[in-house]
C-alpha cells in the first residue's frame, strides 16, 4: 500500500478533496471529487461529472460544513451550481469571517442505497482500532456500531458486520435488495491495512458510504494526519 | 531474565516463603494464611514485640530477609508503605523469586506521596528485574502446596481452573464459591494495582501451565491493552479465557480507579477486544462460575438446540423465553419422538412438546423403580433426537420432597440415573436445581450432582446464559 507521508506532510486534518484523494490512490471506491475556485469552475465540473452534483465548501477552518451553510445538494444544473457556489461562500463568511475558503468540493450525487459509515482511530491502550456501523441516525443516536482492533483477519471483518443490530437492513427487507455485503468486508480490511500501514494517520472517517446492491461508495471522508 | 520454564514458575511454585511485617494487630493473618504452606515459612520483623506471637505460631523469626538462611522464593510484604522501598531493595538483594506487595497506599489513593512511593518501588523493581505482585493486593493461592492468602481456603489437590483477579476478595469469594460448585483452582493470584507483573505476564504464566486447562480472570484495567489483546488470541484457541470486567460504567471506572489506579478504557472496545480474542465476557462472579462449570461439566459441542426436560406447565413456558432469549433454539421434537412419547407419555396435566412437561408422566408418587424407567425413557428419547443438539433436565425439588424424606435413597437413585444417561448420550448435558422455598433440600442435590460431574444451575436463565456462552466459544474456535 502506498504510504500517505509522501502525499501530505502537514499535521492535523485534511480537506475533503485531499482526503478522498488519498483514499482513492490506497484502492477504496471513492465518488470523483474535484475542487472548483470559483463559481464558473464550479458549473463547468458539474457539466462534465454530470449533474446532478453537491457541492461542499473546503476550508480547514471549518469543521461542521452542514453548520455553516457549507454544504447544497442535488443541483441540477450550471446555473444552480454556480449561483449555490456564491450562496455557500456567503454563507461561511458570514458565519465564519476568519475561515481561509479554498473552494467547494464539486461531486455527483450518489444515487440512493444504504449509508453505512467506517472509521478508524488510534486508543491509547489498544492502538488502531476500527469502526463499523450504519450511518445516519442509526449511528448518532443508536450507536449502533462495532468496533475490532487492528489488524483485522477475514472474520473479525465477517463478525463486525453481522454485530450491528441494523444487519437486517444490509441483508435486505420487505423486498429492498441488501447490499453487497462481502464488498463491504473487503473495506473495512483495506481500513485496516490503511491503519496498520500508516501510522501517522490519528484518524479517518469514511461517512458516509453509500452501499449498493453491488459495490459501495465513499461519499465524504475525513482523514486526520498526527 | 531467568527463563527456566516461565519466570513465574517460581513464585507460583515456592519451597520457601518469607512473611514481612506480620503483626498481632491484625491476629497474624499472614502468618496463619501459610501455615499450611508444605515448604519452610519464615518471619522477617523487626518490632521485638511481636517475636513472642511469632514463635507461638511455631515460626522462624529475623530482623532482616538477607538474614535467612538459603534462598527465598516467594515474599509476603504487610509493611508500612513508606517501609515498601527499603523492603523491595532487600527482596533484589536477596535474589527472591518474587514478592506480593499486600501493603496498600500507593497511587489508588492519588495522593502524591502515594504515587512518588508507587514510582519509586516500580522502577527499582523494574530495573532489577523483580518479580512484584501488585502492590495493594493478596498474591498468590496454590491449594497443591498449601500456598493461602485467605484462611478458609482448601488446600491439597486443587482443580484445574487458573484464576487472574485485580481483587483479592474477587480471588478469594472465588475459589471458597467455585470449590462449592465444583470448581477448584490450579492456581491464582490476586495482583492489585498491577505496577510491574500485568494481566498478560499472569495470562502467559497460566496459558503454560500444565495443571491448568482454563483460564478466569476479573479485571479493572490493562496498562498495555494491545498486549493482553495479542496474549489473549494466542492462547484462546487452546484454553478457555473466562474475562469479567469491573469498571465497565463511568460510575464503575471511578471506583476502579480508586481500588487499583486502573485508568479507565472505553467498555464498548473492551467487549470488542475480548470477543475478536476469542475469550468468553461474563458479568458477575456467579456467571464466571456459572460459565466454568460448563466448560467443565458438560460435553464440548456448538449445536445451539436445547431439548429441555420440566415438570409442570408454567416453568415451561418461561425456561422456553429463557432459552431463546439467550439466542438458543427451542425446537420441535422429530415426529419419531412423538410417536414413542405418545405410546405412555401422560398427556392429561402434561404436554410432550419441547418442553416436555414430565411431571405427570414420571408419577412422583408411584414406586421409585417405575419413576426411574420412565424417566430413563424420557432421556433416551431426548438423547436420540435429531433436533436436540443438548438435553437441559430440571430436577424439581418440592414435587421430590415428599418422596426424598421417605425414602432417603431416592435422591441418589435419581442423580444415578441422570449421571447414566449423561454418560451413554454423546449429547452435552445439563442440570437446572431451583432452590426456591427448599434451599437446604436444592443444596444436597446440587451437591450430589457436582459429586457425579454433572453441570448443575440454580435457574435456566442462568443454565442457558452459560451454555449460550459454552457454545459460543466452541463455535469461534471451530476449525473450519
Amino acid at each position: 500500500m502506498q504510504k500517505v507521508k509522501q502525499s501530505l506532510s502537514h499535521a492535523g486534518p485534511m480537506t475533503e478533496v485531499e482526503a478522498k484523494d488519498l483514499l482513492r490512490r490506497v484502492g477504496f471506491n471513492v465518488v470523483e471529487t474535484r475542487l472548483a475556485r470559483s463559481s464558473k469552475e464550479a458549473a463547468a465540473m458539474g457539466r462534465e461529472l454530470g449533474f446532478p452534483v453537491a457541492l461542499k465548501v473546503v476550508s480547514l477552518q471549518v469543521v461542521h460544513k452542514s453548520n455553516v451553510g457549507g454544504v447544497r445538494l442535488n443541483l441540477a444544473g450550471a446555473h444552480e451550481t454556480a449561483q449555490a457556489y456564491e450562496e455557500i461562500l456567503a454563507a461561511v463568511k458570514a458565519r465564519l469571517p476568519e475561515a481561509e475558503v479554498q473552494g467547494m468540493a464539486v461531486q455527483r450525487m450518489a444515487p440512493p442505497g444504504v449509508e453505512v459509515v467506517m472509521g478508524g482511530f488510534r486508543d491509547a491502550s489498544f492502538g488502531p482500532v476500527l469502526m463499523f456501523g450504519l450511518g445516519g441516525l442509526w449511528v448518532e443516536v443508536l450507536q449502533d456500531v462495532a468496533f475490532r482492533l487492528v489488524p483485522l483477519e477475514a472474520r473479525d471483518a465477517r463478525d463486525m458486520v453481522r454485530e450491528i443490530r441494523g444487519y437486517p437492513l444490509l441483508e435486505g427487507y420487505r423486498g429492498q435488495p441488501g447490499v453487497d455485503i462481502p464488498f463491504m468486508e473487503e473495506m473495512i480490511l483495506l481500513l485496516s491495512r490503511f491503519m496498520e500501514d500508516n501510522p501517522e494517520v490519528r484518524e479517518v472517517d469514511l461517512n458516509p458510504v453509500i452501499a449498493y446492491p453491488e459495490q459501495a461508495l465513499v461519499v465524504d471522508a475525513r482523514v486526520v494526519m498526527r | 531474565m531467568q527463563r527456566v520454564g516461565h519466570r513465574l514458575e517460581r513464585v507460583f511454585n515456592p519451597r520457601t516463603v518469607a512473611v514481612i511485617g506480620s503483626k498481632a494487630a491484625n491476629n497474624h493473618m499472614w502468618l496463619r494464611n501459610v501455615l499450611t504452606f508444605q515448604g519452610k515459612v519464615y518471619s522477617v520483623q523487626i518490632d521485638e514485640g511481636e517475636s513472642p506471637g511469632i514463635a507461638a505460631l511455631g515460626v522462624e523469626n529475623y530482623s532482616s530477609l538477607l538474614d535467612i538462611p538459603g534462598p527465598v522464593d516467594y515474599v509476603i510484604v504487610a509493611v508500612p508503605r513508606a517501609v515498601t522501598p527499603k523492603v523491595v531493595k532487600d527482596c533484589i538483594a536477596k535474589g527472591v523469586g518474587g514478592v506480593t506487595l499486600f501493603t496498600s497506599g500507593f497511587a489508588e489513593t492519588g495522593t502524591e506521596e502515594g504515587m512518588r512511593l508507587q514510582e519509586e518501588v516500580r522502577q527499582l523493581a523494574q530495573e532489577w528485574g523483580l518479580n512484584l505482585i501488585g502492590p495493594n493486593c493478596m498474591g498468590i493461592f496454590n491449594p497443591s502446596i498449601g500456598l493461602r492468602h485467605n484462611q478458609e481456603q482448601y488446600c491439597g489437590p486443587g482443580g484445574c481452573v487458573g484464576f487472574i483477579s485485580q481483587s483479592g476478595t474477587h480471588a478469594a469469594f472465588f475459589s471458597l464459591m467455585g470449590a462449592r460448585h465444583g470448581v477448584k483452582v490450579s492456581k491464582s493470584v490476586s495482583y492489585g494495582n498491577a505496577v510491574v507483573l500485568d494481566s498478560p505476564d499472569y495470562v502467559e504464566y497460566l496459558a503454560q501451565d500444565e495443571e491448568t486447562r482454563i483460564i478466569a480472570m476479573y479485571i479493572e484495567g490493562a496498562k498495555e491493552g494491545r498486549r493482553l489483546f495479542e496474549c489473549l488470541k494466542a492462547v484462546t484457541p487452546r484454553k478457555p479465557v473466562v474475562i469479567w470486567k469491573g469498571g465497565q460504567t463511568e460510575a464503575g471506572a471511578r471506583a476502579a480507579a480508586s481500588h487499583t489506579a486502573s485508568l479507565a478504557q472505553p467498555y464498548r472496545l473492551w467487549q470488542a477486544m475480548v470477543r475478536q480474542a476469542g475469550a468468553i465476557p461474563v458479568e458477575s462472579l456467579e456467571e464466571t462460575i456459572d460459565v466454568v462449570r460448563a466448560l467443565l461439566y458438560i460435553k464440548h459441542g456448538t449445536g445451539r438446540r436445547v431439548g429441555l426436560m420440566a415438570h409442570t406447565g408454567g416453568p415451561s413456558v418461561v425456561i422456553t423465553d429463557d432459552f431463546a432469549r439467550a439466542d438458543l433454539e427451542v425446537p420441535a421434537l422429530t415426529q419419531e419422538s412423538y410417536d414413542k412419547l405418545a405410546s405412555f407419555f401422560n398427556v392429561i396435566g402434561g404436554s410432550y412438546r419441547n418442553p416436555l412437561d414430565m411431571g405427570s408422566t414420571l408419577g412422583m408418587d408411584a414406586n421409585l423403580d417405575g419413576l426411574l424407567r420412565v424417566l430413563g425413557q424420557l432421556l433416551d428419547i431426548m438423547g436420540e433426537d435429531a433436533n436436540v443438539d443438548v438435553v437441559t433436565m430440571e430436577l424439581a425439588v418440592p414435587f421430590m420432597a415428599r418422596r426424598w424424606q421417605r425414602e432417603p435413597e431416592t435422591m441418589a437413585r435419581i442423580l444415578d440415573t441422570m449421571a447414566y444417561y449423561r454418560d451413554r448420550s454423546p449429547k452435552p448435558f445439563m442440570a437446572v436445581v431451583r432452590p426456591l422455598h427448599m434451599e437446604e433440600m436444592a443444596q444436597q442435590a446440587e451437591a450430589g450432582l457436582v459429586e457425579r460431574e454433572i453441570a448443575v444451575f440454580p435457574s435456566f436463565q442462568r443454565a442457558a446464559v452459560a451454555l449460550r456462552k459454552m457454545v459460543d466459544y466452541y463455535s469461534f474456535h471451530r476449525q473450519d
